[in-house]
């Protein structure tokens, strides 16, 4: 008896790291995601729809704040896209004809350019005067397709025994999704997050240089954003301008792939199948 | 022991069982017909392909019969050749995965876990990650979560094929004890002919989808390999085996 209350109390404690409870997952999955939220919301009330700034008034104060408002609209396409890629993932997965009909659907929409796709989405979404809805959509599309081609094939390498597993084990389909198939594709979400990201950092400028898909419109259309910042100085003719921006964006991309990218890629090991 | 066997009510019956694939002229099983008793220890052998797997898939539950009659109970658990044990879950919670899945209360769930993780002798390690034991020790956790479950039969799909000799023996002595404890019909596949002898009280030797034969084994226990008695058990089914 003593033993067995041992166990059960460490146990209690293993289940804080590794997030199992009730109460970790609200954390984890509900107060966290609104917390980021509400400082998005911040950030972008505050930065989000100012003009760019006039020249030569460019400091770093206002790249770094150029720098979090691009990383802000990146952040939040990219929790839209993780929201939309794992359920299609495991649509695509559980059924065999949504395989056949969304997977070549996919392919082809992942392999249009986004800017040819879509100017029509970007016209609605700049007709109720949200700019920031339009980049971020753009964001958002390029971001989803890694993710939801990665987690795909992380599914398909299951190994069977595992499956067979859980049916005999008398997993039900939510258990089966909460405690197999989403932990068993951690890894294929990590690194499919990280082409989203690559792919999302790539398409910034075009995300942000708005003015070019709306009809009779200039450069104050655009959002700002250290995508905007780099292609206005370099059409301006400012080069010092235009190098503290790059200098800025690498910096800062440098950070978050080692603080996040390689620290995630790392927690990535413990859900991987010998 | 087969002799005091044969007064226990029959745990699964086989009648005239057939399995066909889809895509496969071949048959997987044809027409097999055969009784495990209760508490029966029940071993099959037979080359790759034999149909062994396929039986142990439907007692399982995992497929189902083309044709013929089989009566199982439901409650059914299973030991992997691979483990099948969850990487990012402990010791523990790999122990009570059948436990949650049927919302068992925490503290019911621990006393079973820690009950049969004693059994097994891995008590001290509950709180371990499968990728830090060793092999022997993750087909012990395998052990333990089919019999946290309580199950009538216990099914053992070549568990101990990727271990080496001094783990397999060790764990032969394991399950031997444990089985006269818990007093398990269990049901093995092996590729082992030894294997088989050493543990089972009937070894059906398949081939082809069909029965071959069915042996009584009926050495005592502890069953050594060095015995005339055992080679010569060995030896029959062997004969049959390559014939």
């Amino acid at each position: 008896m003593i033993q067995t209350k041992h166990i059960h109390r460490s146990h209690r404690h293993m289940s804080l790291n590794y997030a199992h409870s009730a109460r970790q997952r609200i954390y984890g999955y509900v107060v966290v995601p609104m917390l980021l939220l509400a400082a998005v919301a911040w950030v972008i009330t505050r930065f989000g729809n100012q003009t760019l700034p006039q020249w030569p008034h460019l400091t770093w104060g206002i790249l770094i704040g150029a720098i979090f408002v691009t990383f802000t609209r990146l952040l939040i396409a990219y929790a839209f896209a993780l929201v939309l890629a794992i359920p299609l993932a495991l649509l695509i997965n559980h059924s065999p004809r949504a395989e056949k009909i969304l997977l070549p659907l996919f392919d082809v929409v992942q392999s249009v350019p986004v800017l040819a796709f879509f100017p029509v989405v970007i016209l609605f979404f700049v007709h109720f005067n949200q700019l920031n809805g339009a980049g971020i959509f753009i964001l958002l599309i390029t971001m989803m397709w890694s993710i939801v081609f990665s987690v795909v094939g992380g599914l398909q390498v299951i190994p069977s025994d595992i499956k067979a597993a859980a049916k005999i084990f008398g997993l039900r389909r939510w258990q089966y999704i909460d405690k197999v198939l989403l932990p068993a594709v951690v890894p294929y979400i990590i690194t499919g997050s990280l082409l989203a990201w690559a792919g999302g950092w790539n398409i910034i400028i075009v995300s942000e240089v708005l003015h070019t898909y709306i009809p009779g419109a200039d450069a104050s259309s655009d959002l700002f954003g250290i995508g905007s910042i780099l292609v206005q100085s370099s059409a301006a003719g400012h080069q010092h301008d235009f190098f503290m921006a790059l200098i800025v964006l690498i910096v800062f991309v440098a950070i978050m792939n080692i603080f996040i990218w390689q620290k995630l890629l790392r927690y990535a090991e413990r859900f991987k199948f010998e | 022991m087969p002799n005091d066997l044969n007064l226990n009510k029959p745990a699964i019956t086989f009648t005239n069982v057939g399995k066909i694939y889809p895509g496969n002229p071949e048959a997987a099983l044809t027409s097999v017909s055969f009784e495990i008793r209760d508490g029966e220890f029940f071993c099959l052998v037979g080359p790759s392909g034999c149909g062994k797997s396929t039986i142990l898939k439907i007692i399982s539950g995992l497929d189902q019969q083309s044709s013929g009659q089989v009566s199982k109970p439901d409650a059914v658990a299973m030991v992997f050749q691979t483990g099948a044990l969850l990487p990012w879950q402990s010791v523990y919670d790999n122990v009570a995965l059948g436990l949650k899945a049927k919302n068992t209360p925490a503290k019911k769930t621990a006393e079973i876990c820690t009950r049969y993780l004693e059994m097994v002798g891995l008590l001290p390690l509950a709180q371990k990650f499968p990728r830090e034991l060793s092999g022997g020790q993750r087909q012990r956790v395998g052990l333990a979560r089919a019999l946290a479950v309580e199950p009538q039969v216990l099914l053992l799909d070549e568990p101990f094929s990727a271990l080496d000799t001094v783990t397999t023996e060790e764990l032969h002595k394991d399950l031997y004890k444990i089985w006269q404890q818990t007093k398990k019909t269990i049901v093995l596949v092996s590729h082992s002919i030894e294997e088989a002898v050493a543990l089972a009280d009937r070894v059906m030797l398949m081939k082809a989808g069909r029965i071959e034969q069915i042996f009584n084994i009926t050495l005592p226990y502890p069953r050594r390999e060095q015995e005339a008695a055992f080679m010569h058990d060995v030896q029959n089914i062997r004969r049959m085996f390559f014939k």
